[in-house]
């Protein structure tokens, strides 16, 4: 048997890793995009802050590949697939037949159209450098701007508050995360920001930068800013053309049923880039977490090594931003929700929002609230109403 | 019955929440959203972020598991010998 495993992040690493458990004679392939072994996105942030050395984000070591028979093929990208034929194109021009294949490669940050040394992302351990090497090389003399209403804004935000540099966020909508919050959700996360002493400027779409090779600062529809160093984070953007040209069914992402099947025969799919049908949540969607994407790694390993078995979660995501807490739990897409119920309020310093679709609850968005966190969770697992949850 | 030293390091942890997921016995997010250390669901002598636990081996392995699947790697485990079995030093 071969398998076959594009993307070496989490979701395609755990695969490999059970697939091994499961089959000790298997051949096993990874082509990995990036050149290290597999590390922790999710500790990133402890490293730019310092908390932890660099060394510490590696969950595998070089060695560890060849240790599990795994051949791990660094810096490779799949370039064109024959879902037919059943082989995949590298970038180092060479064709990698399989008997069984999973897509697992993510997604890549969504960039701006032009480039300045000060332009950081946030997605790699390289990233994670290049953001560190600005830090020290500018010093006291760092002005920091901040485009995006997400997760990574909010990375930026502590980044930035922890080398006490000023900083200037913009994004395009009216708060943060305007598809899943209402406004005074997105209002509670606003204040708590401006009383943090950082300069907001929602409704603001970037124009363009400024700068000659250095970034010295950026225009947005609704003002001009200084900044040495601008942190982007305006969502993901994967790679779908050579999936497409092969016949592989792409929506939002790689569609797939609960069991990471795509519609082709032998081809599955895992992680931030699948698009798969949820049973719990009882609709296709996306989800980009640590937690799904390991999930899928175990739970597609079983399924592609014969053990057909359902994706069976309901993750979440926690982040804070300068200090107040943000859990995203389950299904958060308003459009997607039949029903939103608020508790708490700015005053409070705390907002829920709770997802209802069919009857039971998807889904919360909890800011300022931890205690809601586990009672909503099970709600979710088990299926139940609102009504059910006594949440004061 | 092996007996361990479980470990959740608040100072790394970000309330993922992967270890509630996968070993929701011994791990429970408190209103910090860190993770607090349960025995057996239980808290003798009250909240703890380490805890020595009597396990059969499937629950030690589920707990490694939960250990494995921490993107933090905020959670320490200990064998009776007190040599750190997860993350291997």
């Amino acid at each position: 048997m071969r398998f076959l495993i594009i993307g070496g992040g989490v979701a395609g690493t755990t695969a490999a890793q059970e697939l091994r458990k499961r089959d000790a004679s298997a051949d096993i392939t990874i082509l990995s995009e990036e050149h290290h072994p597999l590390y922790s996105r999710v500790l990133l942030p402890h490293y730019i802050t310092g908390k932890i050395p660099r060394e510490r984000v590696f969950l595998k070591r070089d060695g560890w590949y060849g240790e599990q028979n795994i051949d791990w093929q660094a810096g490779v990208v799949a370039q064109h697939m024959d879902a037919k034929n059943k082989f995949v194109g590298g970038s180092d021009g060479r064709e990698y037949p399989y008997d069984k294949l999973l897509v697992a490669t993510g997604g890549e940050v969504r960039a701006l159209s032009e480039d300045l040394r000060g332009v950081s992302y946030l997605r790699t351990l390289d990233d994670a450098d290049h953001l560190l090497q600005l830090l020290t090389q500018q010093g006291g003399m760092a002005r920091a701007g901040i485009y995006g209403g997400g997760f990574i804004a909010c990375e930026y935000l502590n980044f930035f508050a922890h080398f006490q540099i000023p900083t200037t966020l913009a994004h395009r909508g009216a708060h943060f995360w305007t598809r899943l919050l209402l406004p005074e959700a997105g209002e509670l996360i606003a204040k708590h920001l401006i009383k943090n002493g950082v300069e907001v400027h929602p409704n603001s779409t970037l124009e363009h930068l400024e700068g000659d090779k250095e970034l010295a600062g950026f225009v947005t529809s609704t003002g001009q800013h200084a900044a040495t160093i601008l942190g982007v984070g305006i969502g993901i953007e994967p790679d779908f053309s050579w999936l497409r040209e092969a016949g592989i069914e792409v929506g939002r992402g790689v569609k797939a049923n609960e069991f990471l099947e795509t519609n082709a025969p032998d081809v599955y799919t895992a992680g931030d880039i699948a698009e798969f049908f949820d049973p719990i949540l009882g609709r296709q969607l996306q989800i980009g977490n640590w937690m799904n994407a390991m999930s899928h790694g175990r739970t597609v390993a079983k399924t592609m090594s014969g053990e057909r078995t359902s994706v069976q979660l309901v993750s979440s995501y926690a982040t804070n931003a300068l200090g107040l807490e943000i859990i995203f739990v389950g299904d958060v897409e308003r459009a997607a929700a039949q029903e939103i119920y608020t508790l708490g309020s700015i005053t409070q310093g705390g907002i829920t929002q709770v997802f209802q679709r069919g009857g039971r609850v998807v889904g919360a968005a909890i800011i300022g609230r931890n205690r809601d966190r586990t009672p909503i969770t099970k709600a979710i697992e088990r299926k139940q109403p609102f009504s059910s949850l006594d949440l004061s | 019955m092996p007996r361990i030293r479980v470990q959740v390091d608040p100072d790394l942890c970000i309330g993922a929440a992967s270890c509630v997921t996968i070993a929701p016995e011994t791990f429970q997010l408190n209103e910090e959203n860190k993770a607090w250390v349960f025995d057996h669901g239980q808290e003798p002598e009250g909240h703890t972020y380490e805890r020595w636990l009597e396990v059969t081996d499937e629950e030690k392995e589920n707990i490694l598991l939960a250990a494995q699947s921490c993107p933090t790697l905020a959670i320490l485990i200990f064998n009776e010998e007190g040599e750190q079995l997860f993350p291997e030093p």
